[in-house]
């Protein structure tokens, strides 16, 4: 199908993308990889009048490195978050779960910025930057705000942002000492949806788990943190039973729908399954 | 496409089937209608406002009820109309089955959309469709909770 007629305008900074949708009475859509935006128009699932191109605003680009910690612009595409050395180094996790974002063409484009505003609860990125509790540098027509990520993520394709606001950058703070991650994801073919995945994040303190954070993907409306498996954790060495109770409990944290792709019970044992062998590749590393 | 649910109802079977073919129940529990006319005894029109991230745009619609098996199944078909809807047209069969005082009700739901789609395309489609049917019958069970504790205190 083709797409309903729109206009289109390509802005040089974030004024006047502010300006342009301002401008618009409510019905423009920000255009960066285009990657959720044009198969949607296609489908005629929406007809904005006006697309604005955020694409090529300098302030949205790039990666760098503050006492803040790692700054990723939100015009990054994915491929840069698996080649990045600063990515590398201070987000692993992210890189980790970049390989798993659908598929090289896809990643050379698509945005992170765009993954993130999408809030699709089947995608790796709201899991982890949920995960790595990240901040989101937000700017709209009432100024710049900071939101967290634990706060941002609402509901199905719903996030916290306000009507004309942009997501400018994701902060993601320095890893806390001696802090371990891991990231999987089961999938029946590598780039597919995935029937279940999870980014977790351990931080020991005095030989114990002193901070855990565990949230899936594709189990629910938003990327959902499982606090129960959380709570299993805090407190305790991580071994065997350690591991075993933060599984047996995420059955009290998710709980999936049944759909035509996978029955609501197999998608739970999945969950366990998968944290299982997350938390044993972090107790691999574990000092 | 395929999409399954079941809703658990404290009304008996007969009370929820009356509300399956009532105009104004069904005006509440579909999520952004706008305006829903009966255009015949088992048939009703309506346009329904959308925004869920991606999808959001005006449709119009019409549903029509058949195989009829008073009080406990029945097949909504419906098509979109025009514009933005004019791909999609589906069916869901509904069954109602007694569970002590109250009613399980279930669906399953077959969807037909024109053309190929794309895996991002399918991805959209089936989980804001997924959402919709799930408010729809929890908001059909709200209302219908509602109208019954009112009818008692009158």
């Amino acid at each position: 199908m083709k797409a309903p007629p729109f206009a289109y305008r390509l802005a040089e900074d974030l004024p006047q993308a502010l300006d342009l949708y301002a401008r618009s009475a409510g019905d423009a859509v920000y255009l960066a990889g285009g990657h959720s935006i044009v198969p949607s128009l296609s489908l005629r699932l929406q007809a904005p009048a006006l697309l604005i191109d955020i694409s090529r605003i300098a302030a949205l680009a790039g990666v760098s490195l503050g006492p803040e910690g790692l700054r990723i612009g939100a015009t990054t595409p994915h491929a840069v978050l698996l080649e990045d050395p600063l990515v590398a180094t201070h987000a692993p996790l992210l890189a980790e779960a970049a390989r798993h974002v659908a598929h090289p063409a896809i990643r050379n484009r698509a945005t992170f910025g765009g993954n993130l505003v999408l809030a699709d609860p089947a995608s790796e990125f709201p899991a982890v930057v949920r995960a790595l509790r990240a901040e989101l540098e937000v700017e709209g027509p009432e100024g710049a705000r900071q939101i967290a990520a634990e706060d941002f993520f609402l509901d199905l394709y719903t996030t916290a942002l306000q009507p004309g606001e942009i997501l400018r950058a994701v902060l993601i703070p320095p890893p806390a000492p001696g802090q371990l991650v891991a990231f999987a994801e089961l999938a029946r073919r590598q780039g597919d949806f995935a029937m279940v995945g999870a980014a977790v994040r351990l931080v020991p303190k005095a030989g114990v788990i002193g901070t855990a954070d565990i949230v899936f993907h594709s189990v629910g409306l938003t990327p959902m943190r499982a606090v129960a498996a959380e709570a299993a954790l805090i407190g305790q060495a991580l071994d065997a039973a350690t591991i075993a109770a933060a599984c047996a409990a995420v059955a009290q944290d998710l709980q999936p729908g049944d759909d035509p792709v996978l029955p609501a019970a197999t998608r739970l044992h999945l969950a366990g399954v998968l944290l299982g062998r997350l938390l044993r590749r972090v107790q691999g590393e574990w000092a | 496409m395929e999409l399954t649910g079941s809703h658990s109802l404290t009304q008996p079977p007969e009370t929820v089937w009356r509300a399956l073919f009532d105009p104004e129940v069904l005006a509440r529990a579909i999520p952004g209608c706008e305006t829903l006319a009966q255009t015949s005894d088992d048939a009703f029109a309506a346009t329904v406002k959308l925004k869920i991230g991606p999808v959001s745009a005006r449709f119009k619609g019409e549903v029509e009820l058949a195989d009829k098996e008073p009080p406990f199944a029945c097949t909504l078909s419906g098509k979109g109309s025009g514009g933005i809807a004019g791909f999609a047209k589906g069916a869901a069969r509904v069954t109602l089955a007694p569970e002590g005082t109250g009613t399980v009700l279930s669906y399953t739901a077959e969807a037909a959309l024109g053309g190929k789609l794309a895996a991002l395309g399918s991805r959209l489609i089936q989980a804001t469709a997924a959402k919709l049917a799930d408010e729809f019958f929890t908001r059909f069970a709200d209302v219908l909770n509602e109208t019954t504790t009112t009818a008692t205190t009158d």
